[in-house]
């Protein structure tokens, strides 16, 4: 009998600390961004799925941020103070993650950012925030490296969604074009849900560029394309820097053939269990996974990995973060300091294209699926 | 020149469609003097008929009007006999928090059956252009969609004007009271009004689809807009609703290409700040006391 209540008053005392190990999620899971934040709730919750079938002890506390940073910030103070996590995963968008990492630093919560762009989140020396995927300098310059290693283009257009995603990739992909000696000939930021290109893109075509360089979300990424060859449009190339460029929606349509974008993740790629989560996740929600989905998934896998170990000591947490080395969906993953960056992961882009309907990485080289089609084909 | 005048045609479609959407709200307001602000997430649900009425059924988005006009106008009839008519009495805060609750509730319910999901309709025609000239060419869905628009509101003014039931709903805008004693059924009125600026809207949604895309918060986007075109005609006025929605068009097209996409808000904005200032109630409203 007292064998028996030892054990249970074991389990029970075990079962307490472990409990009070709880992982706070801040996601954008309503809203206008709500599709793409549907991918990183996926995401973690097939790393849920995985880390329970474990043994992990996890308890997540879940956090809708609805796309706006005010309500992201109050989600991140909630967590940290009246939840008591440990760590959090998030917030999905740029402006969200840049508000919410300075207030995980005040809190000292160590926060793992799965796959927001803006530079500047990991680049202002704050210690308890790490982020998983590369940022939007990296979109910019792998799209015009590969743009460069393809053809001899000279001029470039941008237009990009006036957000901080938007803004901030654009911005570093200017500094990049011009060390580069690409001459700028356009530069059109618009507002969101804007549903009329036309205009501008008439704009840009009197300018006559080689390449056009997007950021936009899926639905206006769609738009742009089918606009543009309304207009008649006709670079030698269309480079989509991320977001909705990579999106099976935007792939659907016949006006997005042979766009170029780049994205964080593909389940092609030889990166260990990356085919493995791309057919386990289309079984499970029977959609095409995003790389949203893979940065969101290894993000917790990590996150919770190393939360076992912390003991529900935040700052064990993070040193645990700034110290270990994974590999995983994601490829390597280690959260190191370089270029002005503090525990940013290094991570590797790939640029696809859009060929058939279906993405093929074109660059770089050694993970290419397919030869790329340049200059862009002509209208019909 | 070529991308003035392109940039004019293409504000001049667009605000046709923005235009159907202002009719609707105008026509509600003019006979109600109730604001609706689930406008938009009225026109969200006609887009949302559209698509699936073009991915399941395989019905062209334009003849998808034919279906989506009369289940609008049946929903909207339905909407105020149940739930707006109750408010009419009630002080003005409460007839905006029933609205605005009921845009929630469509568009959360919308949410839960599609996820929140981009939706686009796939055509044939979604890219193809009609020449007008060597530079110049136009979207030929939106000139369809501004066809159609423009025949819509063609009826709907004559309608209006000519047939009894018209004459009893401009009767009712103008003064309730008076109207009742004259022996119209006011609100029998009302749930026509409602239902035809639920049609209209719903109707406005089917024409964008094949142009545009859908999901389930993107009725607040064109609530605003619709609302700003109603002010800027003048509040109740059909005529003005169509030249408010055809001129904030014009100024969004206008503006993205000589300031800047980003700014075309302010210019529509600005636009909207100069009219309230020197015709404090719109282009062609009648002030009211």
């Amino acid at each position: 009998m007292w064998k028996r209540l030892l054990v249970l008053g074991f389990t029970f005392a075990l079962s307490s600390t472990l409990a009070a190990q709880k992982i706070g999620v801040i996601n954008t899971m309503t809203g206008g961004e709500a599709p793409i934040g549907e991918n990183i709730t996926n995401g973690i919750k097939l790393a849920e799925e995985d880390l329970k079938k474990r043994g992990f002890p996890l308890t997540l506390v879940w956090e809708d941020d609805t796309g706006k940073a005010q309500i992201s910030m109050s989600a991140m103070e909630k967590l940290a103070s009246r939840d008591q996590v440990i760590g959090v995963v998030g917030p999905y968008t740029s402006a969200c993650a840049n508000a919410v990492a300075k207030r995980a630093e005040q809190y000292k919560v160590p926060l793992l950012v799965p796959a927001a762009a803006k530079e500047e989140i990991t680049r202002q020396g704050l210690k308890y925030v790490f982020r998983m995927n590369a940022p939007a300098d990296k979109y910019a310059s792998s799209l015009i490296d590969a743009a460069l290693a393809l053809g001899k283009p000279r001029s470039i257009a941008f237009i990009y969604e006036n957000s901080d995603f938007g803004t901030s990739t654009t911005a570093t992909a200017k500094t990049y074009v011009a060390s580069k000696g690409i001459q700028v000939v356009a530069d059109e930021p618009y507002p969101k849900m804007n549903a009329d290109y036309r205009s501008t893109l008439a704009k840009i075509k009197s300018k006559n560029p080689d390449l056009v360089f997007m950021v936009s979300y899926v639905a206006d990424a769609i738009l742009i394309m089918r606009q543009a060859k309304e207009v008649g449009l006709q670079p030698q190339a269309f480079l989509g820097g991320g977001a909705g460029f990579t999106t099976v929606e935007f792939a659907r349509e016949t006006a997005s053939s042979s766009v170029f974008s780049c994205t964080q993740w593909t389940d092609d790629v030889s990166w260990p269990g990356a085919k493995d989560f791309g057919k386990r996740y289309r079984a499970k929600f029977g959609k095409e996974p995003t790389y949203h989905a893979a940065c969101a998934y290894e993000s917790m896998m990590i996150m919770a990995g190393v939360a076992r170990d912390a003991g529900g000591n935040r700052d064990k947490l993070r040193e645990g973060l700034k110290n270990g080395k994974w590999s995983g969906i994601m490829g390597d993953v280690k959260f190191a300091d370089f270029d002005g960056f503090t525990n940013q992961n290094a991570h590797q882009m790939l640029v696809q294209q859009l060929q058939g309907g279906a993405y093929e990485t074109v660059f770089p080289k050694q993970f290419a699926t397919k030869p790329s089609v340049y200059p862009f084909p002509k209208w019909k | 020149m070529s991308i003035f005048l392109y940039s004019l045609i293409s504000g001049i479609l667009t605000g046709g469609v923005y235009a159907l959407i202002g009719i609707g709200l105008t026509l509600i307001f003019g006979v109600m003097r109730i604001i609706n602000f689930a406008h938009g997430d009225l026109m969200m649900l006609g887009m949302y008929g559209t698509y699936l009425l073009s991915t399941f059924l395989g019905v062209d988005p334009f003849v998808s009007v034919l279906l989506v006009f009369p289940a609008m106008f049946l929903f909207g009839g339905l909407l105020q006999k149940a739930l707006i008519n109750r408010m009419l009495t009630s002080v003005a805060q409460n007839q905006i928090l029933l609205t605005i609750g009921l845009g929630l509730i469509l568009s959360n319910t919308v949410m839960l059956i599609f996820t929140s999901d981009y939706k686009t309709v796939t055509t044939s025609y979604a890219s193809s252009t009609l020449k007008l000239s060597e530079n110049v060419s136009v979207s030929a869905p939106l000139l369809v969609a501004f066809s159609i628009t423009a025949a819509i509101t063609a009826g709907l003014y004559w309608f209006l004007q000519k047939t009894d039931t018209g004459q009893a709903i401009r009767a009712t805008a103008q003064d309730r009271d008076a109207a009742r004693l004259m022996g119209i059924n006011v609100s029998r009125m009302s749930i026509l009004a409602f239902g035809l600026g639920s049609a209209l809207a719903g109707t406005a949604g089917a024409l964008l689809m094949p142009t545009t895309y859908t999901f389930p918060q993107i009725g607040s986007v064109f609530t605003l807009k619709a609302f700003v075109i109603t002010v800027l005609g003048g509040m109740g006025s059909v005529v003005g609703a169509t030249l408010g929605g055809i001129l904030i068009g014009i100024a969004e097209s206008l503006s993205a290409v000589y300031i800047s996409s980003g700014w075309k808000d302010v210019a529509v904005f600005v636009l909207f700040l100069l009219v309230l200032l020197f015709k404090p109630s719109g282009l062609l409203g009648k002030s009211r006391t």
